[in-house]
C-alpha cells in the first residue's frame, strides 16, 4: 500500500510541512501572562506559544535567570543558549509586575488575558495583591496557574525545588542507573521540562472547561508529585512488596527481552515481548530453541530467566553491527534502534520532512535550525516564528498593541523605570553585537 | 496546641504567606474533590492502543479529567497488562496496567473480525478522540483508517502514537518494527546525554554508555505529548466542529525538551559529552555520596560557592575554582565531585542538612546552599506532605483488592480537580455496559458475539 501518496487522507499529504503556514493555529487567540523565571514555567508557556497561543513574558531588572545558565559560560551572538530552548515566538517585557505602577499595568493586561502562569515562590503573586482573588475580580474567567516544587499549602510548601531536586525527592534518579552503581541524573533538566507539560496539559483542561462555561479557576500545580506520577509501577511495587525498586540499567524488568546491547560498532537498543516480535528474534539470532523454552512472556520476566535469556541476546548482538540487527529487526518484526544523538536528529531526514525539526530565519539571529514540540497536527501544526529576545525588547508593542498606550506615555513609563530594557553592561540581556536597531522590532 | 491549631500548621509549612496557604488549601482541598465538576466529562474516548503505556498514559490524564473512556482490549487482554516487574500479577493485570487502568471501561473486541470490524466503526463515529498505538498501516489495511472513519465522523481527533511516526523516512524504512519505551528513550537523544560521565577518570569504561531514564518515561513523556495533542484538538473543535488527525511520535517528545543539545551544536557544531550528575551549565549542582546514600547538593555562583566552601572548611577550593568559568570547565568537574565527597562522606544526609541549616542561619553566612537526601520510593510513602496533599490513592478494590496508586496530578485544580474514581477493571468488565449504551446490543446478541469470538 502507498500510504504517501494515495489519497488525500495519507499522512504525507495530511501533514504536508511546505504548507505549514497556510494552516490554522490551535491556539490562536488564547493570551498567556507568563511571570517565570528558569525553565519550568517558561516551557509551559513555550508549548503553547508553538501551537499559537500569544504569550507575554515579564521579567524583572536582572532577566531571567537562563539568561546566565550556558553550557561552559559559552554564549552565542551574545545570547545564552539556555534561554533561547524554551523561549520562542514570545513577547517581551522589561517590567516588574510586583512595582505598583507596574501592577496597575499588568491588571490591565489580565483583562484582556485568558490565562496567568507564574512559577515563583508560593505566595509572592498574593503579596503583591496578584493572587488568583484578584485577577478574578479584574477578569472573572481567568484562569490562573501556580507551579512548584511543593505546592501552595501542605507541611513542605516553601521549600526550594530544583530539577535535579525534584528527580531526587520524587525517586527518579533513585530508580535511574546501572545495577550496583549509584543513582543517576538525568542529561536534561526532565523534572522541569515533563512538568511543563503536564501544565499545558492543566491549562488546556482549563480552556476547555472555560469554552463549556466560561468559568475560569485557580491551578496549583506541584513539581515533586509530577515527578511521582511519571514513575509508572514503582508505587504499586512498593507498596504490595515493602522492597524498594531496583536500578536496573537499561534492562527494563517489567518486559523482557528489552535492554541496550552492546554491538560491533556502537549500542542498539532491542525489544521484543508479544510471541510474534519473540518469535522473530529467536528466528534472526537462529535460535528458536529459545522461542521453546522462554515462550511464556511472564515466565520470561522471572530475574533468573531474564538474565539467561538477555545473556544470549548480548552473546548474539556482540558479533554483529548495529546496522544489520536494525536490519534484521526490520525484516523479522521486533523492535531494535541505535541511539540518537543530536547530530543525528539534526541532520535526520525523517524529523525535519514530519516538521519535528525546523528551520527558520530569526530577525535578530540569522538560521535557526531545532526541534518543534510534538505532536505532528493535521490541521493545526506547531510551528518556530522568532526565538528568544533581549530584556524588554517588545516593551512598546505590548503596551501600543493591547493596551494602546500613546508614546509620550510609554516614554514616561520608561523614565519612571515602570518598564526597562537591557542594560548595555550586560551582554546576554542585550542585541546581538552588530544589530542595526531595527530588525526584530515589532511596532518599531 | 489545640487541633485547629495543628491543622494549620501543616497547612501552612514553611509559607512566606500564611493567609496565602489557606486560601489555597480552601481552594484546593483533595476532601472536596469529588463534589466538583470535571472538565472533559462531555468526552467521549476510545483507547484501543496496545502493549503501549504511552496510549495509556494519554487516555488516563483524559480520564482523570473526566472523559469517559472506553478501553478496547483484544479479547485475550492487551499485551500492557503483562508488562510488570519480574511477571508479578494481580488478576489479569500487572502492576503498570493497574496503575493507568484509571476511570476506564473496559471491553474487548477483535479488530480482525468482520463483525469486530463493523462494531469498531459504529464506536469510532460516536467518539470524539480515537487513541491507537498499531503499526502505521494496520487500521488503514483493516479499512479502518482516518480516511473513512473521518467520512463517518469529522469530529474526531484520530491519534495514532508510534515509535516511529506515521509517515516520514524512518516510519517508510521501519514499518514492521512495533514501538516501545526503549526505542523511544533511545531515538529521544535525552538518552545519549544521561549516563555515567565520560570525563570522569574513576568511572569504569564499561559504564560510559547511554542509560535510559529508569521509568518508562519514553512512554509517559509521549502520551503526555498525546493528551496535550488532543486537548488542543479538541480546544479547536468546540469551535469549528471539526477534529484532526495527531501523528504522535513519543521519541520526538524526549528530543523536543533535550535541553541545549540541538541549539549547543547547531551554534557550536559540537555535541555535549554526557555529564552524569555533573552538569555543564550549572555546578556544583549535583548529587554526591554521603554515609547512608546519596544527597544533592549545588552551590553554584560565586557567593554560593564561596559558602560551599567555607561549610566544608575548604579555602584552598575556592581559590583553585574561583569563578563559574573554572566550575563549568568539564576537566575539573570530576576533581571538584570527588572533592566535595570527601566531606560529606564522612556524614549522613541528615548531618549534611543540619550543618547547611545551620550555616544558612549565620548572619556572616557568604551564600546560599541547598541539599537534599534523594529519596527512595519507601521514603516518599512515608511523608506527610505527600499525605496531606493525597498524592497517592489507597483502595481495596473489590476485583483488585488492596491497591496504591498515584492520584492525579491534576487534583488540585480549584474548579474542576483531577480525580481517580476507580482503579482498574477485568478484561472485558464493561462489555455488557457499553455494547449496550453506545450500540443498543443486548444479552442475547452479545453472547453470540461471544460465541464468535468477537469480543
Amino acid at each position: 500500500m502507498d500510504r504517501e501518496t494515495s489519497s488525500p487522507d495519507s499522512p504525507g499529504r495530511l501533514f504536508d510541512k511546505d504548507a505549514l503556514f497556510d494552516k490554522p493555529e490551535a491556539l490562536k487567540g488564547v493570551r498567556v501572562l507568563e511571570v517565570c523565571s528558569v525553565v519550568l514555567g517558561p516551557a509551559a508557556c513555550d508549548y503553547l506559544g508553538e501551537f499559537g497561543a500569544e504569550v507575554i513574558k515579564f521579567e524583572g531588572q536582572k532577566g531571567d535567570q537562563m539568561r546566565f545558565v550556558t553550557p561552559y559560560a559559552w554564549f552565542w551572538k551574545g545570547m545564552s543558549p539556555g534561554l533561547e530552548i524554551e523561549n520562542h515566538n514570545k513577547y517581551w517585557m522589561g517590567m516588574h509586575v510586583g512595582n505598583p505602577r507596574a501592577r496597575e499595568l499588568f491588571l490591565d493586561l489580565v483583562k484582556k488575558a485568558d490565562v496567568v502562569v507564574d512559577n515563583l515562590t508560593p505566595g509572592r503573586m498574593a503579596a503583591w495583591g496578584l493572587d488568583y482573588r484578584k485577577l478574578k475580580e479584574i477578569n472573572p474567567g481567568i484562569i490562573h496557574l501556580h507551579v512548584s516544587g511543593y505546592g501552595s499549602w501542605g507541611p513542605w510548601t516553601g521549600r526550594t525545588s530544583y530539577d535535579a531536586v525534584a528527580q531526587s525527592m520524587g525517586a527518579l534518579a533513585p530508580i535511574t542507573g546501572f545495577e550496583d552503581r549509584g543513582p543517576i541524573k538525568s542529561g536534561v533538566w526532565i523534572a522541569d521540562w515533563i512538568t511543563g507539560l503536564m501544565c499545558a496539559n492543566a491549562i488546556l483542561s482549563a480552556l476547555n472547561y472555560r469554552e463549556r462555561t466560561g468559568e475560569g479557576q485557580f491551578i496549583d500545580y506541584l513539581q515533586v508529585e509530577n515527578v511521582i506520577r511519571f514513575l509508572d509501577w514503582t508505587w504499586l511495587y512498593a507498596f504490595k512488596t515493602g522492597e524498594d525498586r531496583k536500578r536496573s540499567g537499561n534492562r527494563d524488568l517489567a518486559i523482557c527481552p528489552s535492554d541496550l546491547f552492546d554491538c560491533l560498532d556502537g549500542q542498539v537498543a532491542l525489544a521484543a515481548f508479544s510471541g510474534e516480535e519473540f518469535r522473530g528474534l529467536c528466528a534472526a539470532m537462529d535460535r528458536m530453541d529459545l522461542m521453546e523454552k522462554f515462550a511464556d512472556p511472564l515466565e520470561r520476566l522471572r530475574d533468573g530467566n531474564a538474565r539467561e535469556l538477555l545473556g544470549h541476546v548480548a552473546d548474539w548482538a556482540a558479533t554483529r553491527p548495529v546496522e544489520e540487527v536494525v536490519a534484521l529487526a526490520d525484516e523479522h518484526g521486533f523492535g531494535a534502534s541505535p541511539v540518537l544523538e543530536a547530530k543525528d536528529v539534526y541532520h535526520g531526514e525523517h524529523f525535519r520532512e514530519r516538521g519535528a525539526v525546523q528551520e527558520y530565519d530569526d530577525p535578530l539571529y540569522g538560521s535557526m535550525t531545532q526541534q518543534c514540540y510534538p505532536p505532528v497536527m493535521s490541521e493545526t501544526p506547531g510551528r518556530l516564528k522568532w526565538s528568544c529576545r533581549p530584556l524588554g525588547f517588545d516593551n512598546r508593542y505590548v503596551l501600543k498593541k493591547i493596551l494602546g498606550l500613546p508614546d509620550e506615555e510609554i516614554r514616561r513609563l520608561e523614565d519612571q523605570g515602570v518598564i526597562f530594557r537591557w542594560n548595555p553592561k550586560v551582554p546576554s540581556q542585550c542585541p546581538p553585537p552588530g544589530w542595526d536597531g531595527k530588525s526584530g522590532v515589532k511596532l518599531g | 496546641m489545640k487541633r485547629g491549631e495543628m491543622e494549620d500548621a501543616k497547612i501552612v509549612g514553611l509559607s512566606t504567606h500564611p493567609e496565602y496557604a489557606k486560601w489555597a488549601h480552601r481552594e484546593t482541598d483533595p476532601g472536596n474533590v469529588c463534589r466538583k465538576p470535571e472538565a472533559l466529562d462531555d468526552m467521549l474516548v476510545l483507547d484501543a492502543s496496545h502493549g503501549s503505556f504511552a496510549g495509556l498514559f494519554a487516555s488516563s490524564l483524559l480520564a482523570e479529567m473526566g472523559a469517559e473512556v472506553i478501553r478496547m482490549e483484544p479479547p485475550g487482554g492487551d499485551l500492557a497488562r503483562k508488562m510488570t516487574p519480574y511477571g508479578m500479577m494481580i488478576g489479569d493485570a500487572g502492576l503498570g496496567y493497574i496503575t493507568e487502568g484509571r476511570n476506564k471501561f473496559h471491553i474487548t473486541l477483535d479488530i480482525a473480525t468482520g463483525e469486530g470490524k463493523e462494531l469498531f466503526r459504529k464506536l469510532a463515529k460516536k467518539a470524539d478522540v480515537l487513541i491507537h498505538t498499531f503499526k502505521p498501516g494496520t487500521l488503514e489495511g483493516l479499512g479502518l483508517g482516518y480516511g473513512p472513519l473521518r467520512e463517518e465522523n469529522p469530529g474526531l481527533i484520530f491519534t495514532a502514537i508510534h515509535t516511529y511516526g506515521q509517515f516520514g523516512a524512518d516510519a517508510e524504512r521501519h514499518a514492521n518494527q512495533p514501538g516501545y519505551d526503549i526505542l523511544d528513550q533511545a531515538r529521544g537523544v535525552v538518552m545519549s546525554v544521561t549516563g555515567e560521565p565520560d570525563l570522569d577518570p574513576e568511572v569504569p569504561t564499561e559504564y560510559k554508555k547511554p542509560l535510559k531514564q529508569g521509568n518508562w518515561m519514553g512512554w509517559y513523556a509521549g502520551g503526555a505529548w498525546a493528551a496535550f495533542g488532543i486537548q488542543m484538538a479538541m480546544f479547536r473543535k468546540r469551535r469549528t466542529g471539526k477534529g484532526q488527525f495527531i501523528d504522535a511520535s513519543p521519541p520526538e517528545g524526549l528530543m523536543a525538551i533535550s535541553n541545549y543539545v540541538m541549539q549547543y551544536f547547531h551554534m557550536s557544531g559540537n555535541q555535549m559529552p554526557r555529564a552524569g550528575n555533573f552538569d555543564y551549565a550549572v555546578f556544583p549542582y549535583t548529587y554526591v555520596k554521603c554515609s547512608d546514600g546519596f544527597t544533592f547538593i549545588s552551590g553554584f555562583s560565586d557567593p554560593n560557592w564561596s559558602a560551599l566552601c567555607e561549610i566544608m572548611n575548604r579555602p584552598d577550593l575556592q581559590e583553585r575554582f574561583p569563578t563559574i568559568r573554572e566550575r563549568l570547565n568539564p576537566e575539573n568537574q570530576p576533581v571538584i565531585q570527588h572533592e566535595i565527597e570527601l566531606f560529606t562522606a564522612r556524614y549522613t544526609s541528615d548531618e549534611i542538612q543540619g550543618m547547611i541549616t545551620a550555616y544558612g542561619k549565620k548572619p556572616d553566612k557568604k551564600g546560599t546552599v541547598v541539599t537534599g537526601r534523594l529519596e527512595t520510593p519507601g521514603d516518599v510513602l512515608k511523608r506527610d506532605h505527600w499525605e496531606a496533599r493525597e498524592t497517592f490513592v489507597r483502595r481495596d478494590d473489590p476485583h483488585y483488592g488492596e491497591i496504591l496508586v498515584p492520584n492525579s496530578t491534576f487534583k488540585s485544580m480549584s474548579a474542576t480537580p483531577g480525580r481517580v474514581k476507580w482503579v482498574c477493571r477485568p478484561i472485558g468488565a464493561d462489555n455488557e455496559f457499553i455494547y449496550g449504551k453506545y450500540l443498543g446490543l443486548g444479552g442475547r446478541q452479545l453472547t453470540a458475539l461471544k460465541e464468535n469470538g468477537v469480543v
